[in-house]
């Protein structure tokens, strides 16, 4: 949209708006996309995150709402809060109490699928309204910069040599736990995982020689690899990662997809059918624009789009996988 | 002497209006969040760091880093006036710079908390420079074993903080220890006492806890004695600039603990984990263990001021290091300004402080500016704040109470934690009525799940066996740190009691014997 086509369609909606209220419809026509009847949106946007300032959750949030604003494509506010609480069961639980409201929106990660999993939240993902899954962000295989290991057959070999390894991650009922296990049993060595609570702590326990190895998300340890300080063995991402084209996939070296942290939005529980088009139809534009996808470069994520009931679906399979894993781990 | 160089040009490159404007827009800005009860520094930048998103790094890194030394000073603010910490990290400061503003000197407490951390500042500031590549090795080789001895060292404060009865002060830990425990069971991932409530699964912060049980409880308890009836303060009311300067004993009194808590919190606050509180209460601890008078501690001694506030000023400083130096953030401060790096499009990592030269040193440039300017500004914020401490309390209770409770419903807008809050308060009523102590209990409960944590991550990664603690390197060196602390306060009074005992003269050892204290 050229920006003097953008300066007209404010002036209709500024005179329209004089003329009656009714008019509202046309403000998220005109700003909007052209196909949706009804009166959405016509209120301000309870947009919640889960997760503190600076997180995954958080980050998404706010170039999700940079675009909308500067493309013009949400006409009313969009008000932001973070709140966290309960592995993001706070901020869920508070969209789940939204129900039926068209006004409330929140971006879901790897928690959305787990914090159910390990607390009796009263809902699960597959309740939401979805919008859509729109990145993964997926990790790399991380080992000290000065250890032995160049490659992964390196690892595997000095893993099964000594039967059992220590490595870490953030959380227990958590992405990473679940993927240590994934790829431990089926290279064929053991592990002990030593849960923690934030990423630098692993991170340091990784460099102080008290666990061997970790799983970490691009953002934090692209500079570590860069420096040296760690070495990636081997990235869980489909394809490998842009930034570090040289880091195989585990596809490539064999091994079976392994699940990766989704990143998506939802809207709350029966939210209304033009509520849902509207923001899917909207989030389809963001995608699109120059200032999406120099993000997720940036943050090291992958694009991963998928819309309405092919979103719940995704949820619901990762969700019954990480079950699977957890229960046979004797996690849950 | 590179690193000087660098730390000019990081001087220089902030020096324009424009920065400076940031900085005392951040350090205002922060001191008023700080004051606000509950409302600490973390809280301080996650609100304000979505203003920065859009602005140049430096210019945001300056002003974030402003917001954060405003919003500690303002925490140490209501410590001391209305005896609430505004997170963990100024806990230790409650213990006598609340005696202190009961006795009339809240002025005085507070320019001596800003003068100890303006000098932990500049120490940190300096040994940014000097002693970068020994804090970065401090963190490379603190793992969880470490981090145990660590919390075990904060834990000794226990040992100091309780006086009177020792089992009701045991008892008192242990009740904080108890409610540590509520929460996710981090070793299994299994619920323990959240009785179902997703609410409870992140566990009972310390924050609304330590609002009740000090703040909250400290208005009921004047309330019940009877307080409000009285006179009012019987300070004179009069806010003149000049009675709020300590006196030269108090300065002296002073020197020392903030020039041992600034070295002391760098390198503590240079291991991932809990630094800032585990550094103040070290400082406290080892303030108060070689004291000459250690008995008047906790009646408002200025050294209990001194030492923990320069203690965590300097680990918000040492906090820096590893995130600089390694990328990896050493606070929750910290963790949410490396999101923000990532939000301004920068890489952090070891490679951050060589490739963004300016940013790393702007940054460290402006903590050293933001104490100064933190200084000045306190000079005539200070007069202001002291003087609410002497308004008397039938006008103050309801103010403190009504903003006790909005500031803990703001931080994750939770009824659930408002009501902790109350429950806290009734409890600390009852635990101030009985001689328990709340400090004690309070200690327990923010360490108690660290001291968990790494021993539960110790005992993993050892299979169970503590001899871990004597095989790796950096855990021996602490062991004989913490076995020396433990030992300081009685070779210190075996010391002393020899030197009075041999000495004829009542001069002691460096310092003049000074006259008696005031106040």
């Amino acid at each position: 949209m050229t920006i003097s086509l953008m300066k007209r369609v404010k002036v209709a909606i500024v005179a329209l708006a004089l003329v009656a209220a009714a008019s509202a419809c046309a403000v998220g026509e005109g700003s909007g996309n052209g196909d949706e009847g009804g009166d959405y949106p016509s209120q301000a946007m309870d947009w919640t995150i889960a997760f503190g300032p600076g997180g995954g959750n958080d980050r998404l949030s706010r170039q999700i709402v940079e675009i909308l604003q500067q493309e013009d494509l949400y006409p009313e506010d969009i008000m932001l809060e973070n709140r966290e609480g309960g592995s993001g069961a706070t901020g869920w639980g508070y969209l789940y109490s939204q129900k039926g409201s068209g006004y409330g929106i929140a971006t879901t990660s790897g928690s959305f699928i787990t914090t159910p999993l390990q607390a009796d939240t009263g809902w699960t993902g597959a309740d939401f309204t979805p919008v859509g899954s729109l990145v993964t962000e997926d990790s790399f295989f991380m080992v000290r910069g000065d250890s032995a290991f160049k490659t992964w057959a390196d690892w595997v070999a000095y893993a099964k040599e000594k039967g059992t390894v220590t490595v870490g991650g953030t959380g227990l009922i958590q992405i990473n736990f679940i993927l240590q296990k994934l790829i431990a049993s089926e290279a064929g060595y053991k592990i002990k995982y030593v849960p923690f609570n934030e990423d630098g702590q692993v991170q340091s326990a990784l460099l102080s020689k008290s666990i061997d190895a970790m799983f970490a998300g691009p953002g934090e340890v692209l500079g570590q690899i860069e420096a040296g300080k760690m070495r990636a063995l081997m990235f869980t991402g489909p394809e490998p990662l842009a930034q570090a084209p040289d880091i195989p996939t585990a596809e490539s070296l064999g091994m079976a997809p392994l699940p990766s942290q989704p990143y998506g939005l939802v809207l709350p529980p029966d939210a209304p059918d033009s509520a849902k088009d509207w923001w899917i139809a909207t989030m389809k534009k963001v995608v699109e624009t120059p200032a999406w996808k120099k993000f997720i470069e940036q943050q090291g994520f992958s694009e991963n789009v998928m819309w309405d009931a092919e979103f719940t679906t995704y949820l619901e399979q990762t969700t019954e996988t990480f079950k699977r894993i957890l229960t046979e781990e004797g996690a849950l | 002497m590179e690193t000087i160089n660098y730390l000019v040009d990081g001087l220089a490159a902030i020096l324009t209006v424009k920065n400076l404007l940031l900085l005392s827009a951040g350090v205002l800005l922060g001191q008023i969040i700080g004051v606000m009860p509950g409302l600490g520094p973390t809280a301080g930048i996650a609100i304000l760091l979505p203003l920065t998103f859009n602005a140049d790094p430096t210019g945001a890194i300056i002003m974030l880093a402003a917001i954060y030394y405003g919003s500690m000073y303002g925490g140490t603010i209501t410590a001391v006036l209305i005896n609430t910490p505004g997170e963990s990290a100024t806990v230790a400061t409650t213990f006598d710079g609340y005696p202190m503003a009961k006795k009339g000197r809240a002025g005085q407490a507070l320019v001596i908390a800003a003068g100890a951390s303006f000098m932990a500042g500049i120490v940190g500031a300096v040994l940014i420079c000097v002693a970068a590549p020994l804090a970065t090795r401090v963190t490379t080789s603190f793992g969880p074993p470490e981090i145990f001895l660590l919390v075990l060292a904060g834990l000794l404060t226990l040992v100091v903080i309780i006086d009177g009865s020792i089992l009701l002060g045991l008892l008192s830990a242990l009740l904080g220890f108890a409610i540590a425990t509520v929460g996710l069971d981090v070793g299994t991932g299994a619920q323990r006492f959240t009785f179902g409530s997703p609410d409870l699964i992140g566990g009972i912060d310390f924050v609304p806890v330590a609002i009740g049980m000090f703040g909250v409880a400290e208005v009921l308890q004047a309330l019940l004695r009877g307080e409000h009836r009285g006179p009012g303060s019987p300070v004179d009311s009069s806010g003149r600039l000049r009675d709020i300067w300590p006196n030269r004993q108090e300065v002296r009194e002073s020197t020392g603990p903030a020039a041992r808590g600034s070295v002391l919190g760098f390198f503590v606050g240079a291991t991932p984990g809990a630094g800032a509180t585990i550094a103040s209460l070290m400082s406290y601890n080892l303030e108060k263990s070689i004291s000459k008078e250690p008995e008047r501690f906790g009646q408002g001694a200025p050294a209990g001021v001194a030492g923990p506030e320069a203690a965590n000023n300097a680990a918000a400083t040492g906090a820096l290091v590893p995130m600089l130096s390694l990328g990896i953030p050493g606070s929750s401060s910290t963790a949410i300004l490396l999101g923000a790096f990532l939000m301004w499009g920068l890489q952090p990592g070891p490679l951050l402080m060589e490739q963004n030269p300016e940013f790393a040193w702007g940054l460290i440039a402006s903590m050293f500016l933001g104490n100064v300017m933190l200084l000045l500004i306190n000079v005539f914020t200070i007069p202001v704040f002291a003087s609410i401490a002497k308004v008397p309390l039938r006008y103050l209770a309801t103010p403190i109470i009504v903003l006790a409770t909005y500031g803990t419903y703001a931080i994750n807008k939770s009824v659930l934690d408002v009501a902790v809050m109350l429950a806290a308060a009734v409890l600390g009523l009852f635990m101030r009525r009985f001689g328990m102590s709340c400090a004690a209990l309070i200690i327990a409960l923010v360490l108690g799940p660290l001291a968990e944590m790494s021993l539960r991550q110790t005992l993993i990664i050892s299979d169970g066996s503590l001899g871990i603690f004597l095989e790796r390197q950096a855990s021996v060196v602490l062991l004989a740190c913490l076995g020396a602390i433990f030992a300081l306060p009685f070779a210190i009074s075996r010391i002393r009691r020899r030197l009075s005992a041999s000495s004829a003269k009542p001069s002691e050892t460096d310092e003049p014997k000074l006259p008696t204290p005031l106040g």
